[in-house]
């Protein structure tokens, strides 16, 4: 796998740079701004694209801006965002315009080897990486007509991990369950919450977090 | 005594033109009756304005004219000494009238010009007839006299066709020449005046009407001969011309009301709230233009009545400015029209009038701009504050933080590439110090967002109180408009919401709580309410007090309802424009 990384600051860039190619990951060029960015994707097109959200000039949003750029212009490119905030309302707005082969963590789950490489594997794939802080803070909160409060726990864990953009397998392998313990799981939530089923696992993470925001936008209903 | 001397010679001559026009003219009676009324009507109405308006001479001008126009008709007497005396000092009226118009409404007569005409009509009048007596043989028809001889005290030569001519061109260059004159200085006048001088002008518009028709009638009676319109002209001009008088005068007079005018100016005062004061003085004035200007204390400029800073014009011919002064200090400047600067004694007692409430205006405009001042640093601090904020949120997360994740990420890829060849021990040390070092960034990153979220400038209030929210250890449910609104008004709300929920968690032993936020009727409506055990309050020190200083500064409320025992509840207004 080749990965291009877009960080600003220099010892975070070479960090992740060095973490990555002892995982055995290619990293074919790293840029510290958004415009060499867009370049160097042009140029390596590498399976995914690791670019921090706030970079130069103004440290607001130009990896955001860049990403979008990225999935226009080079949609079999993924593109796993890192931010050093987790901001839900601005991920899901990125994330449902193409769900496909996008990611959004926060910088510190780098430390997490593992399931970190894994993100980033399932984002090259054209699957979805969803930080878990997104989904809690669409799930935190909970009203007592709420279909989310008829899950179990388990289910409800279940449906975290879902989110966040893991596959069954994934999930059983977080969870130690069985794949098609995971699977029976999935389709009790999916029937508690009245969501149609989903073919792939991005679609269904789709139809998760868009179940998670509507919920969250009903007006007078927020919770 | 002189108004009785001078109303008697009316009278007086009144009868006699009467009697003259009657007897020796042999006019019509109700003719005869119009001579005299008019006579009567200059007299009356210019002794009227005499005594009203003392020191300005139209008063004077209009008895002259009026005596002047009775004596007139004496000239058709049968008496040798009347028809001489009258004759020469006959059109005398004519150069009064003129002179009357000219002075309106001063009673001074402007420029070389305009005192070029009143000389050369005083001089047509006196010179044109003395020399066509001079040259009358006391035989031949005379224009305008009836077809009689007149005895002639003064004759030297014999030329009826010099006298004929003589007295032509005197109408020519009284009412031909001298008039359109006059008419150009009043259209001139009008047409450079402004809006409050035209007020004061129109009757100059009545004497231009009266002059038209009266030149027009002597014309006509001069050049032709038996005019078929001569009864219909008459009654036209008579009309016009004894309309003159009356609209000089009740213009004159119009301008004494506003004198007048200066005693229920102080009883009004009185009852003027300040915010009124700069009308009462426009009506006193009679200049709806007025501007007031309020002078600060040791000369520190002027201002309005709402204590914004005014300039006072400076070469500006449309306005003119009186400052008022009180014990030797100005206290106001009064920006008006510049007609009123003819009438500088009346602006300075309206001026000293209303010195009291002038004086208790600026005082109150003083306070005003100080508490504009006051407001204006409160919230640039409260704005400094905010931008500093921003400032160590950005440091820590351009800094710190992203060094301690740099930091965490080698130790956890040396650890990862020495992998089994660690020494078990230093295996855990490394475990155990990323872990903290991640700990670390995360507690770096709720209190860089509780200095400033990010998440408010990006995804705007909602978004900012749903995370609020989901990190509140009580259960919140959130109701929030979308709609996006200023920076500042997002970071007061969120930040009146961060500590009531702070608030909640630490003291209130809710069980729920909700927050709101709606726009409303030009305010932002921050609401957060609890279940738990009320009696908080808004004591200084405490960081609602610190929210309420923080609210107030951008003119807004923040108010505190937690009865004991009945749960809290927080609302905070404010002010979003549109």
């Amino acid at each position: 796998m080749r990965v291009v990384i877009a960080e600003d600051s220099v010892l975070l860039r070479e960090g992740l740079a060095k973490l990555l190619e002892d995982e055995g990951i290619e990293v074919a060029a790293r840029a510290g701004d958004a415009e060499s960015l867009l370049l160097k994707v042009r140029s390596y097109h590498p399976d995914v694209a690791i670019v921090d959200v706030r970079m130069p000039p103004t440290h607001t949003d130009e990896g955001a801006r860049a990403a979008v750029t990225i999935r226009e212009l080079h949609p079999e490119v993924g593109v796993l965002l890192l931010s050093q905030v987790i901001e839900a309302t601005f991920a899901l707005r990125l994330f449902t315009e193409s769900p496909a082969g996008f990611g959004y963590l926060l910088k510190d789950r780098v430390l997490d080897v593992d399931d970190f490489v894994d993100a980033l594997r399932r984002v090259a794939r054209g699957g979805t990486a969803i930080d878990p802080a997104v989904v809690g803070q669409l799930l935190g909160r909970t009203r007592p007509d709420d279909p989310i409060a008829t899950l179990t726990d388990r289910e409800r864990s279940v449906m975290e991990l879902m989110a966040e953009g893991r596959s069954n397998a994934g999930i059983g392998h977080k969870l130690f369950l069985s794949p098609k313990t995971v699977e029976t799981h999935v389709h009790a939530i999916f029937s508690k919450l009245d969501l149609a089923p989903a073919p792939d696992d991005h679609r269904r993470v789709l139809a998760v977090l868009a179940f998670l925001d509507t919920r969250a936008a009903e007006p007078g209903g927020r919770s | 005594m002189r108004w009785i001397v001078l109303i008697a010679a009316g009278v007086v001559l009144g009868v006699f033109a009467f009697d003259i026009q009657v007897d020796d003219l042999h006019s019509p009676t109700e003719r005869a009756a119009a001579q005299v009324v008019l006579g009567w009507t200059y007299v009356a109405v210019g002794l009227l304005a005499w005594i009203r308006r003392r020191g300005n001479p139209i008063g004077p001008l209009l008895v002259a004219a009026g005596l002047a126009w009775l004596a007139r008709q004496l000239r058709y007497a049968d008496t040798a000494a009347l028809f001489t005396v009258f004759f020469l000092l006959g059109d005398v009226c004519y150069a009064l009238v003129g002179h009357a118009v000219l002075a309106y409404p001063t009673g001074k007569v402007r420029g070389r010009f305009e005192r070029g005409i009143v000389i050369a009509g005083y001089t047509t009048a006196l010179l044109f007839p003395l020399a066509a007596l001079l040259l009358y043989d006391g035989r031949s028809q005379l224009i305008q006299m009836q077809p009689i001889p007149h005895e002639n005290l003064v004759g030297i030569a014999d030329s009826a066709r010099a006298v004929e001519l003589l007295q032509k061109t005197e109408v020519i260059v009284l009412f031909g020449v001298l008039a359109t004159l006059l008419l150009v200085v009043i259209v001139r006048r009008l047409a450079g005046a402004t809006a409050r001088e035209r007020r004061m002008l129109a009757p100059l518009l009545v004497a231009a009407v009266a002059i038209v028709l009266r030149a027009v009638f002597e014309c006509v009676f001069t050049f032709v001969d038996r005019p078929f319109a001569y009864d219909y002209l008459f009654w036209w001009q008579f009309a016009a011309v004894i309309a003159l008088p009356l609209a000089l005068v009740a213009g004159l007079l119009r301008a004494r009301l506003a004198r007048v005018a200066i005693g229920d100016l102080v009883i009004e005062l009185e009852h003027t709230p300040t915010s009124g004061l700069r009308d009462s003085l426009a009506r006193a004035l009679d200049d709806p233009s007025l501007e007031l200007a309020l002078a600060l204390p040791g000369r520190r400029g002027f201002v309005d009545d709402s204590g914004r800073p005014v300039r006072l014009p400076e070469n500006d011919p449309r306005r003119a400015v009186t400052t008022v002064e009180h014990d030797g200090e100005v206290i106001a400047a009064l920006v008006h029209d510049p007609s009123l600067l003819e009438e500088r004694q009346l602006v300075q007692a309206v001026g000293a009038a209303a010195h009291l409430a002038l004086e208790n205006a600026r005082l109150q405009a003083e306070l005003r701009a100080q508490l504009a001042l006051v407001e204006e640093s409160r919230a640039r601090i409260v704005a400094a504050g905010d931008e500093e904020r921003q400032r160590i949120e950005r440091d820590l997360h351009d800094g710190a933080q992203q060094r301690l994740v740099a930091m965490a990420i080698e130790l956890r890829s040396a650890q990862r590439r020495l992998g089994g060849n660690l020494d078990p021990e230093v295996e855990r040390l490394l475990t155990t110090t990323v872990d903290d070092l991640q700990t670390a960034v995360q507690e770096l990153r709720e209190l860089a967002s509780g200095i400033h979220p990010t998440i408010l400038a990006e995804g705007g209030l909602a978004a900012a109180l749903d995370s609020l929210a989901a990190r509140s250890p009580v259960p919140v449910t959130v109701t929030a408009t979308r709609d996006r609104f200023a920076p500042e008004v997002e970071t007061d709300a969120y930040f009146v919401a961060c500590e009531a929920l702070a608030n909640v968690a630490k003291h209130a032993r809710a069980t729920h709580a909700t927050v709101t936020a709606r726009r409303d009727n030009g305010v932002l409506l921050i609401e957060i309410e609890d279940d738990g055990a009320g009696g908080a309050r808004l004591d200084a020190g405490s960081g609602l007090r610190g929210l309420a200083d923080r609210v107030e500064a951008r003119g807004g409320h923040l108010r505190l309802d937690s009865p004991a025992g009945q749960g809290t509840r927080v609302v905070g207004e404010i002010p979003c424009a549109s």
